[in-house]
Order: C-alpha cells, then structure tokens, then sequence
C-alpha cells in the first residue's frame, strides 16, 4: 500500500514569543506547536489516503523537541508517523529542510502523494514544496484550495492573485495546499488515545547521508516597531486638510 | 465494549487532585485515563501560589527535590490595608525551611507544576488525553460506568470527578446543585514578571527563598482578602471576594483589584513589572460545611475541589494539598475495594486515615470568624489608627494611650464587645 504523506512542522507558537523593549525575541516561555496550516496539509492527506486506499503518514524534521510533535499530529488522523530528527534542524534553511524531507521520503519509497502547507506559520518561506519536488523530480502544485484525485491523475485549483487555475498532474506529486482546502478537524477523545498506540519510525540524521550545512544563515532576529509619524491634521476647512492629507502622502510615496 | 474502551479509572480533571490520583493508580498497575480540557494541564488552572511540600512527600518521597516549584517560603507576612495607610508583620524563620527534611512550603506557578505533575503520572503509566473537555457521564442500572466526550464514549469501573470547584460532573452525577454564591469567592489574579534580583531586593529575599503574604482591608469592606507570593521571576498578586457581596458595591470587582494594586504600599513593589497573566476562578469558602452530603455513588468519586476540600483560615488556603490528599485517599480506596460497591465507603474511610476530614473539622470555626462584620474595613482601619496614634509626636501632651484606642474603637463605629467577642470566636476556632 502505498503512502500518502503530509510534512509538518513544530514551530513556536507565536502567541508566547515576547518582543523585548530592545527589540529582541524572547521565546523562553514559548510552548511549540504544529504550524497552523500545516493541520490542514495533514488533514488533506489523510483525506486523499482514504481516496487513494493509501496510508497516511505524519512526516517532520526537527530537534528533540519535535518527539512532543508526533502525538499531536498522529490524534489529527494519519496512519503513522515519522520522525526525522536531529539538533542540525535549528539551523536549517529552506534547502537543507528539503532535502531532508525528500531523502526520507525517497527512504519511505512507495509514496504516491506529498501534502505540504503552502507556508510555515513562524517562515512562510513557501519553499517546502517546491524544493522537495526539483529533488524528487515530481511535479509540483502549489497554491491549492481544491482538490480532485481520480485513479492516478490529480485534479488542482489553484487560487492565484486573482484568478483561478485549475491544473491536472500524474501521481506522485507534491501539493502545498491553502487553509482552505478543507476544515482540519479538533481532535476528539478516541483519536487522542489512538495517537498513542500508531507506530513512528525515528530516523537518525546520519542515516539519510546529506549534507546539513545551510546555505543561509540567520544572523540576527528581531521585532520591529511600526514608526509612526504621529501627524494630526486637525486646523482648518475639510477641503485643506484633505489636500494636505493629499500632499503628505504623495511625499511619503503612497500616492 | 472492546478493551481499548475500557480503563480501570477514569478521571476527569488533571489538576493536582486529579494527578495525584492518576499517579497512585498508575503506580499500582491500573489502566487509567486523565481527561484534560486544557491543551495542556494547568494551562488555564488559577491559583494563588502557595503549596505545602507535605503532599507532595505523602504522593512519592523526595518527589518535589524535581517539582516545577518557585521559592521557598521563609517570610510569612500579614499587612491590614486602609486608605493610603498600611501594617505589615513579616514573620522571618531562615530555618523555617531546613533541617533534612522536605521544606513546608513553596510558592508555585500552576501552569509548570500541574504539567509536570501530570507529566509524573504519565511516567507511571497514566494515559493522558488533553485538550479534551468530557460532557457527560454515562450510567448504567443505577452506576456510572464511563464519559462521553463528543462523539467518543469511554468506559470504566470507576469515574472520578477530579473536574474542580462547582464540579459539572458532580452535577451531572446528582450530586451537587449549582453552586450557592455565599459558599465561594471569586478569585483575581495576576502574574507580574519582574527579574529574581529585583524581587529579592524589593522583599529582602536570599536567593531562592520566597514571600507569603495575605493582605486585608483592600477589598473596599467585601467579604474577601488579599495575597501576594514571589516567584522566581514574577509576582502573583491577586484578591478574592465573595460575589453576592461584590455586586452590591458600585465598583467591578476589576475596579478594586487594580486601585489594589495602585495602593501606595503595594504599588512599589510590582514597579517596573510586566503582567504576563490575569484570570480568575471561583474557590470554594465554605470549609467543612462546605463539603457536598455525598460524595459518592457507585462508580464515582469526587476529589479535591470537586468535593469542597478547601481549608480558609484567612491567614493561609490550603487547596492544592488537600485536592493531592483526596486524590491519593481516592486511589487507595479504588486499589484496596473488592468491588465498585465498596470504594465509595472505603473512600471515606481512607479521607478519615490522610486528616483531610479531620483537619477541616478543626478548621470549621474560621468560617464564623471570617463573617465577622467589620473585618475587611473597620477592623483594619482601626489597627492603622492605633499605629497612628502610636507614632504621632507633634509636640503637644500624649494622651491616654488606653483612652486613644478606646476612642478609635469608637470612631470606627465599633466596640469593645463586639472586639471581645471577634477575639473569642478567633480563639474558639483555633
Ligand atoms: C485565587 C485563588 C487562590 C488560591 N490560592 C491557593 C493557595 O495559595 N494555595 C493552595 O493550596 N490553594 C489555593 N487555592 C485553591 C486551589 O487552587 C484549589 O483548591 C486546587 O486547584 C484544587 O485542585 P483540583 O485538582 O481539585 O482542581 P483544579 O485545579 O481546578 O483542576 C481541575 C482540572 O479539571 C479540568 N476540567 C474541568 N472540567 C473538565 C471537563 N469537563 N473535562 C475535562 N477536564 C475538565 C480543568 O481544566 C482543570 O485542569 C486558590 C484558589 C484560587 C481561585
């Protein structure tokens, strides 16, 4: 039976990060957290295994941190889980992340269908995907908010700036889908406790046999101030003030 | 029923009572299942932020050299509120806390120690299933037999309720009512980061050790008291009040607790500080009486706060000692009853064996003490008035110092009788 996996990542829930008066980031309070969208990319595999006759499979890269991920994930519906740890996560970019992915996915072998989100809810860098298939040489959709699978031929809605694209590729493939795609469900008691019991299989770093060196480096994280002007057009007849308004703004570029 | 359904025990609720209960089970070999509906256990759980180790120490010996715990209390403080003016006694025993064994008590963050504790159980072997609130209990030829959460059924030989104060499942069970205003406070909170070396300076605390402090007369006359205790790096600062009360003043009860915090003896200590929390939760004030007529019935029980075990003496609240009390009589009683029948009974016997029910026995008289009227404003405002008179020196001839305080008792509408009797009733209940 072939799978159907949808990659995930544990990231800091935003609600808990701190912006220090200096500017800094302060995350020591932060608890982690399944990317937002990332429950939608999980839901629409588990959809599409059902589709399919596959099997669903919960697939990160991360830390240690990341084993308090696969419960989680694993209560949202997928079959099982995998786990591709390593402390090298923390500084990974968009290509290493990627290529991780892909080389467990290579070493899960019959996969017929890769769900991303289309962005990380701490990055959205939006290159997950589109990197995982240049790897894997696999077509590619992005942008989803639709979806159709008949036999091995994936239908597509694109939701583009604005219009709609609608694309049909061969399976395997690799989807990154939108929130919209469908309405990750809440957990419930019987499917928390079943997480439980689903096997995970651990994958060491060493194992893949890539190169975890980053191309990108982050120096530096920082919370920035938006810098108001704090000009108040308050004197004078409606008609000026507007013209003033007028005029500032074309100074300031906006018009 | 397949055997995936079915627990030994289920408990709903993994606070303290809750934990305690899941852990002894656990540790037992019992199949148990905590229900959470907090994503993650205390993550919404209030409280004011002293425990005393004792349970902890009765739950595993030397478990809380690794608890989620903040300060070691050394400074017990009482401080009387009016007006602008206030009275603090600081009791310091540098010792209180030593001596080889466990130290009485801590002040704790609810968020870190209900998580680790839960986590404690689970380490045992209790399943834990968060962000999962149970709705109903299902019953069968008279027994509860498991819980319904959505669309799941879960089945049991026991249920217990580890759910809280104004416990829904209770309810549910038939055995409580809705709650009666005049048997709970509403609790206020807020945690105020601020970083240890501040703290320490402000409280004149040694590294690690801690402040705790209960405060009268900032509850603008209502039925209720304040407290503050230090963390590691913040500040709970909160006030309970009783509701029925509250409502008849023209202030929220938002309103007093933030011209609480603006108190010209209180506000210096919190400066600088970031609120990082603010809740509130009911807490049951009833003590003894307090206590539901059964709290028990075939495949049920009710522990900690469910069941009332709150012990209010106005200079201490001991909740979270008594909820992981209740929680390991509960459990002793599921391992040692031959049946579903009997847990309820032994039960019982086990509160008898652990002092939950003697010792808010004892502490029952509290209760009347704490319905004194004139305690929450003319009481304290009599002792500032006293020490007022005490410290004024302004040259003229000093009075009577007999004569003063017999005229203040007056001019604070109260009398001697009336402060003769407080002082019996203080002393009765003791
Ligand atoms: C303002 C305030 C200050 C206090 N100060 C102190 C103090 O300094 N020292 C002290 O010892 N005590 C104090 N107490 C009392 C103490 O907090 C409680 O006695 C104690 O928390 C009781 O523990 P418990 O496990 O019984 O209940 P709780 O701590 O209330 O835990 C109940 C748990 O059940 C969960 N739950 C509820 N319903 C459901 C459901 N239907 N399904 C699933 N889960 C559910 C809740 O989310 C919660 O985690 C204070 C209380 C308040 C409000």
């Amino acid at each position: 039976m072939s799978y159907i996996i949808a990659c995930y990542k544990w990231v800091v829930d935003e609600a808990d990060i701190r912006i220090n008066p200096d500017l800094s980031i302060d995350t020591k309070k932060s608890k982690g957290k399944i990317s937002d969208y990332d429950k939608n990319a999980i839901e629409a595999a588990v959809q599409a295994a059902n589709i399919l006759g596959g099997k669903s499979l919960g697939l990160t890269f991360g830390g240690p941190e990341t084993r308090l991920s696969l419960k989680d994930a694993l209560s949202r519906g997928p079959a099982e889980g995998c786990w591709i740890s390593t402390g090298e996560a923390a500084k990974a970019d968009a290509a290493v992340t990627a290529k991780a992915l892909a080389a467990a996915i290579q070493k899960i072998s019959d996969v017929s269908l890769v769900f991303c989100a289309e962005g990380a809810s701490d990055t959205y860098a939006r290159q997950t995907a589109p990197r995982i298939g240049a790897i894997l040489d696999w077509p590619v959709v992005t942008s989803v908010s639709k979806l159709d699978i008949e036999g091995s031929t994936l239908t597509a809605v694109r939701k583009l700036d604005d219009c709609l694209q609608t694309v049909k590729v061969d399976l395997p493939a690799v989807v990154s889908v939108l929130p919209e795609i469908n309405d990750a469900p809440i957990p419930g008691l019987k499917a928390v406790l079943a997480a439980g019991k689903k096997p995970v299989t651990e994958i060491k770093a060493e194992e893949l046999g890539i190169d975890f060196s980053p191309k990108t480096d982050v120096t530096e994280i920082k919370g920035y101030l938006m810098n108001r002007k704090n000009i108040i057009l308050s004197e004078g007849e409606a008609a000026d003030k507007v013209k003033e308004l007028a005029a500032y703004l074309r100074k300031e570029g906006v018009l | 029923m397949s055997e995936e359904e079915k627990f030994d025990v289920i408990i709903i609720g993994a606070g303290p009572a809750g934990s305690s209960c899941a852990y002894t089970l656990a540790r037992e070999g019992k199949s148990v299942l905590m229900i959470e509906r907090g994503d993650t256990p205390g993550s919404k759980n209030v409280t004011g932020g002293r425990f005393y180790t004792y349970a902890l120490e009765m739950l595993d010996s030397g478990l809380y050299e690794e608890a989620a715990l903040e300060r070691k209390v050394t400074h017990e403080q009482i401080m009387l509120l009016s007006g602008d003016r206030s009275i603090s006694i600081d009791y310091h025993e540098p010792g209180f806390n030593t001596g080889g064994e466990a130290p009485m008590s801590y002040t704790i963050l609810r968020a870190n120690f209900d998580e680790w504790l839960a986590e404690k159980a689970e380490e045992m072997g209790a399943m834990l299933a968060c962000g999962i609130r149970v709705e109903e209990l299902i019953e069968r030829d008279g027994k509860i037999v498991g819980v319904r959460a959505g669309e799941d059924e879960m089945y049991a030989d026991v249920v217990v309720a580890a759910d809280g104060v104004n416990s829904f499942m209770a309810q549910k069970a038939g055995l409580i009512k809705d709650i009666e205003a005049h048997t709970v406070g509403v609790g206020v909170k807020e945690v105020i980061e601020l970083p240890a070396r501040t703290i320490e300076e402000r409280f004149n605390l040694k590294e690690g050790e801690g402040a705790a402090r209960m405060i009268l007369g900032c509850t603008e006359g209502i039925h209720g008291g304040g407290f503050l205790y230090t963390n590691q790096d913040s500040i709970s600062l909160g006030c309970v009040f009783m509701p029925a009360k509250a409502a008849e003043r023209g202030k929220t009860i938002h309103e007093i607790f933030q011209d609480f915090k603006m108190h010209p003896s209180i506000h210096p200590l919190l400066q600088g500080g970031l609120t990082v929390e603010y809740g509130a939760h009911l807490v049951s004030e009833a003590g003894y009486r307090g206590i539901p007529r059964k709290i028990y019935r075939e495949g049920f029980l009710m522990v900690g706060d469910a069941a009332g075990f709150v012990i209010n003496t106005g200079y201490s609240i001991r909740g979270i000692d008594l909820a992981m009390l209740s929680g390991i009589a509960a459990a002793r009683a599921i391992i040692d009853a031959e049946n579903t029948a009997e847990v309820g009974p032994q039960y019982l016997k086990e509160l008898d064996e652990i002092k939950i029910i003697p010792a808010m026995k004892a502490a029952d008289g509290f209760f009347d003490v704490l319905e004194t009227p004139g305690l929450y404003d003319k009481m304290p405002n009599l002792a500032n008035d006293v020490f007022n008179n005490l410290f004024t020196v302004d040259g003229g001839v000093p009075g009577s110092i007999k004569k003063d305080v017999m005229r203040l008792i007056k001019e604070n509408g109260l009398s001697m009788w009336q402060l003769i009797k407080f002082g019996l009733k203080g002393v009765k209940s003791l």
